[in-house]
């Protein structure tokens, strides 16, 4: 059987649980679930009839997405529907960045934009932004909230390809440390840790398969932990977060409420899970965000969540294959700081739900509940297919 | 009642979800596979990369063949890049190898042989990242690698 073939068949099954499961009886469920189901064959038939490259990146980052909007809409219709509304959006952006990625020829030359306008978003958020659960960064444009954050995550990943492609366009390395660390400096501004920590890791692996200078990137290192150092003494967040993490248990109706709720629900779940519709998941507070990992252990068994881990991995697999193939320095790099930013996401948050490492606030890519999240991680994967066609054309092989 | 159901799909899930994956590993085996022959192989010189998205085909396809002296390209045993395509025929066309320059010739095939999208009527020079079309499949040549 055809993977494409697979995914409908899950997705048939799942609408057709979530008609029965919600009462009254409703089959605007049913029409949903078409139409997702419809969008998906009919891009994927797309992909593989116009010759867009690798043709499971988007399959798989289906699958996960249908998996979300499940849970979700299982969860809170109104936000399934929207979640749907976000996908179809997702998907019309993953083109158009395939589009516009594949239509210019000279991203590498634009360093000094990428660095301006991530400054500018930064600056923006500052003066503008609205403060959510904790942290400053979310811009409010008319109805709609978005997260810059989300889109500075892309462009410094191009900022730091464009370096590593033409690293003489800077006055020296200094300078390109200190433009990483002003912006990981104003997200620990933004209290935004989990993002901070992000972009940071991401920096250091790539610093790490690009530089031979390792004195320099241990000297990098070690910064990094006096950040967290002095971030523990001085932003009481921080502390309550690593209290929670090393001893929830202690207080477990009030700060480690969330993260013991969440092992519950995994515990719960058992191997195959209580079945859709059938585990408490609302009892654990940001369900449908953060923690939706912990909702899918719970109703769809251990078993399931090793499945939405093995999914991860077959995607950055695909990702660090684009990446071995291509021979462009800076397509090289986008490709691989772009796998590296979506697996390093999964790895912190899946991480902190499951009580592995200190939980910050970080979305669970294409799953979580959130449209800035789902829009750019289709953005994303959109130019990583574009970079994939390159591979597919043999245009690497012969230099014309 | 409801509940027997989901418990029952609960099941159905993680089996479509795990052969999905098992799907796609097999994928990436043959992946593995095909990059670790072409480093045994290590073609720095003439071969053939297969174009077409191997995944629409029902039958197998390597993604490198490298063209030797005289290469015959066809369905029958005999041939040197043996495809079993419906659409190509026992003995279809042959790469001729004359010193330095590499010709190809369309040996009557019920199909024909395509070079950049033009039916082949007489024997044709390959240049570099010329594009030729047997059957379903398009393949590149590449002469040398830059």
């Amino acid at each position: 059987m055809r993977p494409i073939n697979i995914v409908v068949i899950i997705n048939t099954l799942f609408f057709l649980l979530l008609y029965l499961f919600i009462d009254p009886l409703n089959t605007y469920i049913i029409g949903a679930g078409a139409i997702l189901t419809a969008l998906i064959v009919i891009c994927s038939f797309i992909i593989n009839r116009a010759n867009m490259g690798d043709s499971y990146i988007f399959l798989i980052i289906s699958l996960l997405s249908s998996i979300g909007i499940v849970v979700i809409y299982r969860l809170d219709s109104a936000s399934g529907v929207r979640q749907i509304m976000w996908y179809a959006l997702g998907v019309v952006l993953y083109f158009l960045g395939y589009i516009i990625f594949r239509s210019f020829r000279n991203w590498d030359e634009y360093i000094y934009l990428y660095i301006g306008t991530s400054i500018l978003l930064f600056v923006s958020t500052f003066a503008v932004g609205t403060t959510i659960k904790g942290a400053t960064n979310w811009i409010q444009i008319g109805g709609f909230t978005f997260q810059p954050a989300e889109v500075i995550k892309i462009i410094f990943v191009f900022f730091i390809a464009a370096y590593i492609a033409y690293p003489e366009k800077l006055k020296n390395v200094y300078v390109f440390l200190g433009l990483v660390y002003v912006h990981i400096l104003f997200l620990f501004l933004q209290r935004d840790l989990g993002m901070a920590m992000l972009l940071f890791g991401v920096f250091i692996s790539i610093f790490y398969v690009s530089n031979k200078n390792y004195k320099l990137l241990l000297y990098n290192l070690l910064p990094a932990f006096g950040i967290i150092v002095i971030g523990y003494f001085t932003m009481n967040h921080v502390q309550v977060r690593y209290e929670a993490w090393i001893n929830p248990w202690r207080d477990i109706s009030g700060r480690g409420y969330q993260i013991t709720q969440s092992l519950f629900a995994i515990a719960e779940g058992g191997f195959f899970g209580t079945g859709l519709g059938f585990g408490r998941p609302d009892y654990i507070p940001e369900v449908h965000t953060d923690f939706i990992f912990s909702a899918i252990c719970e109703e769809m068994g251990v078993f399931g969540g090793i499945a939405v881990i093995l999914l991860y991995f077959i995607l950055i697999y695909r990702g660090f294959k684009i990446t071995l193939q291509i021979k462009d320095m800076f397509k090289k790099t986008v490709a691989l700081g772009i796998t590296l930013t979506y697996s390093y996401q999964t790895f912190i948050i899946i991480g902190g739900v499951t009580k592995l490492i200190p939980l910050t606030g970080i979305t669970l890519p294409f799953i979580s509940y959130g449209g800035s999240s789902l829009v750019s991680a289709f953005i994303a994967f959109g130019i990583l297919q574009g970079i994939s066609k390159d591979v597919l054309e043999g245009a690497e092989l012969i230099e014309v | 009642m409801f509940r027997i159901f989901s418990l029952a799909l609960s099941y159905v899930f993680i089996f479509l979800i795990y052969y999905f994956i098992f799907n796609i590993i097999r994928l990436i085996y043959l992946d593995i596979k095909n990059m670790k022959e072409k480093e045994e192989s290590n073609t720095g010189g003439p071969f053939l990369k297969l174009l077409t998205t191997k995944e629409k085909l029902d039958f197998s396809v390597e993604s490198l063949y490298s063209v030797k002296q005289d290469a015959v390209i066809g369905r029958g045993a005999e041939s040197d890049i043996k495809i079993e395509d419906i659409f190509i025929s026992t003995k279809h066309a042959q790469i001729t190898r004359d010193e330095d320059e590499f010709f190809i010739e369309d040996l009557e095939s019920v199909n024909g042989t395509y070079l950049n999208g033009n039916r082949l009527e007489d024997v044709a020079r390959l240049k570099n990242g010329d594009k030729v079309g047997i059957g379903l499949l398009e393949f590149v040549f590449v002469k040398e690698t830059g």
